[in-house]
């Protein structure tokens, strides 16, 4: 390792440190090493400059992005959540985009949260819309190619279902709140707990949205998502909602036209 | 026209920035370029691929880097320069920027421009590398001096000369900040006119102007407000000395509506006129002028504020 690697190893050590530099006198005698300052700053206060940054720009991103979370949360707990993911997670991508990558894992081991299971549901859907924003692109059904398919194999058809879309099953209305939060609505109580089915994606204006789904349509479509062909995947939604298999039967025609034209389903394989 | 390594002077532009989408789509006013940030695009797809599809349908557009990391610890990852080459193909833009800087070191990227040690071993890896990521690219690539805020202990020369090595080893382009000539002028305490008049003039592809805000003891380089009137001098003296150059202003923070940018390029236009026309009246010689001098400590603003590269993020609109 050349000397610019040591040096450019104890700079990052320095600005990702929680606390400023320039009040332990270890640490300011190391800064003096590195840096010069000059007649208005000290070199710890220079390399502090650039920490404080660090922490600015970080946590404002992820506040960003959580919005929900910090919502729930509160500010002194959501700073404490922050920090901790930061010093755990330090950010690796290139792109901002990805530095909450880890938080609905990270969350979920966070167990001293309060409204634990409610922020474990708030940071995994806050995830999938910021997956679903940037999602590839995929052009919606050809309805000549869906007329070109001939009866007889739709019983092996697979469903292709569009990038820009997740599924999550939560056990609070987080949508809802998130969406209060972001509106600033003046009633933001927390939600209680009601399990729901989401679906999140990207409509055809490329704006975001989440629609609920029953059990069976939503367990349907997670077999899709899975790969199943259209029967096969009938009969698994069918088990994992028996209450629901009557449903499935009678209103399969109609869900496949309604996410067909939500351009959720974006391709039939043969 | 003098070519600048055989790339053109597009003009006075702006750069793109999320605030001026809806405007920019809707109206298409009268813009010579418009200057992208690479990352905020290297996406799969979604809006910020729409956008900027629909920018390059009307607009030339150049790409500006924040991520190359080219002074770091490691070279720029291949799977990053392979996202980058992407894109150039797809904008067509004439030449790709970045920063003279270094970002991260492996497993942390501080998504910061953090100033190198101006020294000589810095400048072999630095420009080893350029030379490198230029091949990839395709197209010319062009360093940007950065605004600092610290100056390293084992630097051994200024920055200025640690710039113009750099340029000239790799043979890439600069992409000259004026504003950070100023800003790192007036927190280190050196003569910003020593900086623009010992770079080499005729590597100086493209300019950057913006706003900065003035904390007394330091400027930081947030691009949040107007130009100042000591960096249009420091611009004018610029291209007295590189004749016409393609020139962008920046503005990231506090982001104001487009017309106000617009006026802000029209200036910029103004100023480089003149300065042309001063040149051509002395045959191609710079006028003589005094040196700016080290720049006096202003009046501070009371906040001190975050600061970003490129704007605003594009987020999840419509639907919250």
């Amino acid at each position: 390792m050349s000397g610019v690697d040591e040096l450019q190893g104890e700079l990052a050590e320095l600005l990702t440190r929680r606390r400023a530099v320039d009040t332990d006198p270890t640490v300011r005698e190391q800064c003096a090493r590195i840096a010069t300052g000059n007649d208005r700053l000290s070199p710890a206060q220079q390399i502090e400059i650039y920490r404080e940054q660090f922490w600015l720009r970080h946590t404002s991103c992820l506040l960003e992005d959580f919005e929900g979370l910090g919502a729930v949360l509160g500010q002194s707990n959501w700073e404490r959540l922050i920090e901790d993911y930061l010093s755990a997670h330090p950010p690796t991508s290139f792109s901002l985009r990805d530095l909450g990558d880890r938080m609905p894992e990270f969350v979920e081991r966070s167990s001293w949260l309060p409204h634990h299971d409610l922020c474990v549901d708030m940071a995994r859907v806050e995830w999938a819309y910021i997956e679903v924003f940037d999602a590839p692109d995929a052009a919606p059904l050809d309805p000549a190619e869906l007329a070109a398919i001939p009866e007889s194999a739709w019983e092996r058809a697979r469903l292709r279902l569009s990038p820009a879309l997740r599924l999550v099953r939560v056990g609070h209305p987080v949508a809802a709140f998130r969406r209060s939060v972001r509106l600033n609505e003046a009633d933001r109580s927390l939600p209680e707990p009601e399990p729901q089915n989401l679906v999140i994606y990207r409509g055809q204006g490329r704006d975001l949205h989440h629609q609920v789904l029953g059990d069976a349509a939503f367990a349907l479509l997670q077999a899709l998502s899975e790969g199943l062909a259209l029967v096969p995947a009938a009969e698994r939604a069918m088990a994992r909602a028996p209450h629901q298999a009557d449903q499935i039967e009678h209103e399969l025609s109609a869900w496949f036209a309604d996410w067909a034209a939500r351009a959720w389903i974006v391709g039939v394989e043969i | 026209m003098t070519s600048r390594l055989g790339l053109p002077d597009l003009g006075i532009g702006v750069g793109l920035r999320v605030p001026h989408y809806r405007h920019i789509l809707d109206t298409r006013p009268a813009v010579d370029f418009f200057e992208v940030i690479s990352e905020n695009f290297m996406v799969p797809g979604g809006k910020p691929r729409y956008h900027l599809s629909a920018v390059c349908e009307t607009y030339r557009v150049v790409q500006h880097g924040v991520s190359l990391g080219i002074g770091n610890p490691t070279a720029p990852a291949d799977d990053y320069l392979v996202e980058l080459r992407k894109l150039v193909d797809e904008t067509k833009t004439p030449w790709v920027s970045d920063h003279l800087c270094w970002t991260g070191v492996p497993g942390t990227n501080l998504h910061d421009l953090l100033p190198l040690p101006y020294t000589q071993a810095v400048v072999e890896r630095v420009s080893e590398r350029a030379k490198r990521v230029q091949d990839r690219l395709g197209v010319r690539l062009l360093l940007e001096n950065t605004s600092s805020y610290m100056s390293h202990a084992s630097s051994t020369m200024p920055e200025w000369e640690f710039v113009s090595a750099i340029a000239e080893a790799a043979d890439i382009g600069l992409l000259f900040d004026v504003n950070n000539v100023y800003v790192s002028a007036y927190n280190h305490g050196f003569d910003p006119s020593e900086f623009v008049r010992s770079v080499p003039h005729e590597r100086i592809v493209q300019i950057h102007l913006a706003g900065h805000d003035n904390l007394g003891r330091y400027i930081i380089d947030t691009h949040g407000g107007h130009v100042i009137d000591p960096v249009w001098e420091l611009y004018r003296e610029t291209i007295e000395r590189t004749g016409p150059v393609s020139t962008l202003i920046e503005w990231d923070d506090r982001i104001p509506e487009f017309p106000v940018l617009a006026a802000e390029a029209e200036r910029a236009r103004r100023v480089r006129d003149e300065a042309v026309a001063a040149r051509a009246a002395l045959g191609g010689r710079a006028p003589a002028r005094p040196r700016m001098g080290v720049p006096v400590r202003g009046a501070a603003v009371p906040q001190h504020r975050a600061w970003t590269q490129g704007g605003p993020r594009e987020h999840e609109g419509g639907s919250p």
